[in-house]
């Protein structure tokens, strides 16, 4: 909580008003800093149950890769990391060995490349020419799916916390809509076509 | 009045092994009529209280639809030489659970028209094909695809675009999304007829259901209002209600039992906790659809029968159609928000035969729909259907505008019957109770993939006449994988040398035993077949009635 100078509550505000109703309260930067502090917040109260530290630092710098927090929040605001520690321990359990092997494998590659074993102190830059190295291994793509699977699956699952996937590509968690659903029915109910 | 309870070892009249699309109606009609009906159903009656909007669970973990985590595997190959590969998922992809897959369908319900029933008459012979005319008519049926839109509940525009109808639909048609608009706009251009799609959900209260929503989440999903015209909600609490039904749930069938008079005595089921019972009927009907019937068929071989109960023609799994189906993605400059209500609100048929000058057999329709069927997590699993990008911040960026502001023209086409492509029994895979696993065997037609691309060809013009950009296609040029719809593996007919039930359902060669299902269809129309399997379900229960009365079953 130490970095914190902004409530869990207020960032929750500040995303909803911005992605609601298109009032940027907070500038883009300032927005970024407030998701990171409160994912900070928030992540230090919750514990790994399937993964030790270390293995979630790696995974979560490679999730952090796959959806990248630039310009708006990534697999590290939504939790991403969560929701592995979660599935691996329970419906895909059956792929936490190859999770670990990969993970070992990339770390030797990285040591040998860049004389560092963790792939979390290796630049962006770093990290992104080993996994275009990889990118077609089942590794990354087991990687890749429980990235994408924790930023966009139902925040119940550990990941997307407070929606932070759905919010990203527009997808409202309503399930009740009337017309108009977008511009183009809108412009056909006035013009009456 | 309380669902009926019957002893296992009591003969009911009848035993319906199956409460999905035809299955819930044929339990419905035959407890309506007076008859003692007992229904097997292998998975659970879900009650709107359960339905859920959790795509990790439903898509990614066979919530509904079971495969190999569930302790279901199927195997696939592409032609009989070839050893059959265990898949991932289910190729034969269906619904567990009371309504089957009726309960998670999007009720796209195009009736058949005339053509359907007399193509062969009318195009011939195609060789290497089973193609052929059905034995009976559009006429024949028209009086139950009325009864399927009154008593299942639909909602449609009458028009010029329709089959002929004896009476309109009893509630009007869905409103129009985006994609609707732009698909409209598009095909007035080219000079084609984009039509309110018909559909099996409730645009308005209607028989004590409340109206749609427009949650977004039909297609793979149960309907938290109950709108969605599932049997689970439109026929089985009817069937219940009447005090002839008694509905098992979790029991799923072994075994249809041939007693030495080549009659069906019954069926041999597991309970929940793998019990076996038995059930005595006078009759069984089979409506486990077009991939379990079969299995079943297979599974209830005796001496009597030694290739599979009924299968005296050779044609039980065979014939196997899907559909084909092609998308067509583009993006808009303003939000069209497809994710939004019913899965598509318009459809063209202007193709619903294509011309014999373009040298193959085919037709179809094109609709409007999301990307990924509105699901969050399924659009991104794929990766940008624009640029490619799968990862990193050009994927990212990608996605947020491409949720919103992407639809498809999708186009649904015909496959046609070969007995090359089948269900069988894996001589390997097991299932969870011991049982030989589904075998897919499939590969398209070449007319089928002709068709295909037809439609690409057509879906991609009026992208370009609403002015799309980044128009991208894709289909299964290198065939189809599987589907949802499982059509024509016991199919109907009036010769018993060709055919595996007559034009009532009922086995040519086993006078109290009937399949009525999707795998009843001779041909599987254009790409929503569900309005037919319940009409012929309705039709079928009819004329069980009526033998039964007469003392004939």
């Amino acid at each position: 909580m130490s970095e914190s100078t902004i409530s869990r509550r207020a960032f929750l505000r500040a995303i909803s008003d911005s992605a609601q109703h298109s009032l940027v309260v907070l500038s883009l930067p300032s927005m970024m800093l407030a998701a990171r502090q409160a994912q900070a917040a928030q992540n230090s109260a919750r514990s790994l149950a399937t993964l030790n530290t270390d293995e979630a630092t790696e995974l979560e710098a490679i999730a952090a890769r796959i959806l990248p927090s630039d310009g708006s929040p990534g697999a590290r605001e939504a939790g991403v990391v969560y929701f592995m520690d979660n599935v691996l321990g329970a419906e895909r359990e059956e792929v936490l060995p190859a999770i670990r092997k990969g993970l070992s494998d990339l770390q030797a590659i990285a040591n040998a490349r860049f004389g560092n074993s963790m792939v979390n102190a290796l630049s962006a830059d770093q990290l992104d020419t080993l996994l275009r190295e990889i990118e077609e291994s089942s590794f990354f793509a087991t990687v890749r799916y429980l990235t994408i699977a924790g930023m966009f699956a139902s925040p119940e699952h550990g990941g997307n916390q407070d929606e932070i996937g759905w919010r990203l590509i527009g997808f409202e968690d309503n399930h009740a809509w009337a017309r108009p659903y977008g511009y183009y029915d809108a412009e056909y109910m006035e013009q009456g076509e | 009045m309380a669902q009926a309870e019957y002893s296992p070892s009591e003969e009911v009249d009848f035993v319906v092994v199956g409460s999905g699309a035809a299955g819930g109606i044929v339990a419905r009609e035959l407890s309506m009529a007076g008859f003692s009906v007992v229904v097997l159903e292998q998975g659970p009656y879900l009650q709107l209280s359960d339905v859920t909007y959790d795509e990790w669970a439903v898509n990614e973990n066979e919530e509904t639809v079971w495969g190999p985590k569930k302790g279901h595997p199927q195997t696939f190959r592409r032609y009989e030489h070839e050893t059959a590969q265990l898949m991932d998922n289910a190729p034969l992809s269906y619904s567990h659970n009371v309504g089957g897959s009726s309960y998670h369908f999007s009720g796209n319900f195009w009736r058949f028209r005339p053509i359907d029933f007399m193509e062969r008459s009318i195009l011939g012979e195609i060789p290497g094909t089973n193609f052929a005319d059905w034995p009976i008519s559009y006429d024949e049926l028209e009086p139950y695809y009325t009864k399927v839109d009154w008593d299942i509940g639909l909602s449609g525009l009458q028009g010029p675009w329709d089959p002929p109808r004896s009476r309109d639909y009893p509630l009007p048609p869905m409103p129009v999304k985006s994609s609707g608009v732009l698909l409209e706009r598009a095909a007035k251009k080219l000079g084609w007829t984009a039509y309110p799609e018909p559909h099996a959900i409730l645009s308005q209260t209607y028989n004590g259901r409340a109206g749609c929503i427009h949650c977004g989440f039909c297609l793979g999903y149960g309907c938290e209002v109950g709108a969605k015209s599932s049997t689970s909600t439109a026929m089985m609490p009817q069937a219940l209600e009447s005090g002839n039904c008694e509905l098992r749930t979790m029991s799923t069938v072994a075994r249809v039992e041939t007693s030495a008079n080549g009659r069906i005595s019954g069926v041999v089921y597991w309970d929940e906790a793998g019990v076996l019972h038995s059930q005595k009927a006078k009759a069984t009907v089979l409506c486990a659809n077009g991939a379990e019937t079969p299995r079943l068929l297979f599974l209830s071989e005796s001496n009597r029968f030694p290739d599979g109960l009924a299968n005296g023609s050779g044609m039980v799994g065979k014939n196997l159609m899907f559909n084909g189906s092609t998308s067509t993605a583009g993006m808009f400059e303003h939000p069209i928000n497809a994710y939004k209500s019913v899965p598509t609100t318009r459809v063209i048929h202007d193709f619903y035969s294509i011309d014999s000058s373009y040298g193959f057999y085919g037709g179809g329709g094109i609709d409007e729909r999301h990307l990924s069927n509105g699901l969050p997590m399924s659009f991104a699993m794929r990766g940008s259907r624009f640029t490619g990008a799968s990862w990193g911040s050009d994927f990212k960026n990608q996605l947020e505008r491409e949720f919103t502001h992407s639809c498809s023209f999708n186009g649904h086409s015909t496959n046609l019957p070969l007995s090359s492509n089948n269900v069988t029994l894996d001589p390997v895979v097991r299932d969870m109770w011991g049982r030989p696993a589904l075998r897919t065997t499939f590969m398209n037609h070449p007319d089928d993939i002709a068709t295909m691309q037809f439609f690409v060809d057509r879906s991609e013009e009026l992208m370009e006449a609403v002015g799309a950009t980044n128009i991208t296609s894709r289909f299964a040029k290198d065939g189809q994988t599987g589907g949802s719809h499982l059509l024509g593996t016991c199919r109907m007919g009036d010769d018993p040398d060709s055919s595996v039930v007559d034009r009532y359902n009922r086995a040519h060669e086993v006078p109290n035993l009937f399949m009525v299902d999707g795998s009843s269809l001779v041909t599987g129309g254009r790409g929503q077949p569900t309005m037919t399997i319940m009409a012929l379900a309705f039709r079928a229960a009819d004329h069980m009635i009526q033998a039964a009365r007469r003392g004939e079953i």
